[in-house]
């Protein structure tokens, strides 16, 4: 048995490879923000229904019709869709729409909920080990 | 890892301001750098642009210095007959630099810098955290 076998520990791990995917593009953001012409980006949200009802599934690969089909490594590229914030709070005359106090709070966030998701996973695990009987 | 990544998004985030940090003290230090002879341009001074460009290896947008362009705009003039610089008129032509604006370029880059600085002590808290979970 693996952790990743117990529902709670594959969510919890779904959500801290989330979090480190926006961790990685608010950074982006950040580098870029004064940038001509680069627009600020984030994640989808991760909602908790589909990281319940179907963990396996949140992957998007190419389906394979043919026997001769290979499947596509997708190397590097996240998993999570990331795309443009449509409509940026405010946009320098050099078309930078990176606002660098959103982006701080963003960033906040994602490092709150980060150790929210560790704290957890690690009471778990102490759960798991008190089960054992190691105290 | 996102994680690392993030980080290495941030550093060429900051390689980048520390350039443009490079270019505006050389404005600053050169502000009353003036010709020689009547004939000769003082210094004219420089501006720096960025650009995003794709890291394959790294499938993120990492920041660079895009190009130092000269400043165009029209020199001073001060009025000075005894300079070995001075015109017929007793002009001599002073760099296109304003004290006042590269201080207040120099505090953006150093605002810049710092969220980035911001980002890299985020993601390393959250790397932490993950190595928590070890113990």
């Amino acid at each position: 048995m693996s952790l990743q076998d117990i529902p709670l520990f594959a969510a919890l791990t779904e959500r801290m490879k989330w979090l480190t995917s926006r961790q990685k593009v608010l950074s982006q953001n950040i580098a870029n923000a004064d940038t001509p012409n680069y627009e600020a980006r984030d994640l989808k949200p991760l909602k908790f229904k589909d990281m319940v009802a179907h963990p396996d599934n949140m992957k998007v690969t190419i389906a394979s019709t043919n026997k001769s089909h290979m499947q596509l490594e997708r190397g590097s590229e996240s998993d999570f869709v990331n795309k443009k914030v449509k409509k940026p709070y405010e946009v320098s005359p050099t078309g930078n729409g990176v606002v660098l106090e959103e982006q701080m709070m963003s960033l906040a966030e994602t490092q709150i909920q980060y150790q929210m998701t560790t704290t957890l996973y690690k009471k778990h695990l102490n759960m798991l080990k008190t089960a054992l009987g190691r105290q | 890892m996102d994680l690392l990544k993030a980080l290495n998004i941030s550093s060429s985030g900051m390689k980048a301001q520390g350039e443009r940090m490079r270019i505006i003290s050389e404005n600053l230090a050169n502000k009353d750098s003036v010709g020689r002879t009547a004939d000769d341009d003082p210094y004219r001074r420089k501006t720096v642009s960025f650009s995003n460009e794709l890291d394959r290896e790294l499938g993120a947008r990492l920041v660079s210095v895009d190009k130092i362009v000269e400043d165009g705009s029209a020199f001073g003039e001060k009025f000075d007959p005894n300079h070995p610089a001075a015109n017929a008129d007793g002009y001599v032509k002073t760099p296109n630099v304003n004290a006042l604006v590269e201080v207040m370029d120099m505090k953006e880059t150093q605002r810049s810098y710092q969220a980035n600085l911001g980002v890299i002590d985020a993601s390393k808290k959250m790397i932490m955290q993950t190595l928590e979970i070890l113990r």
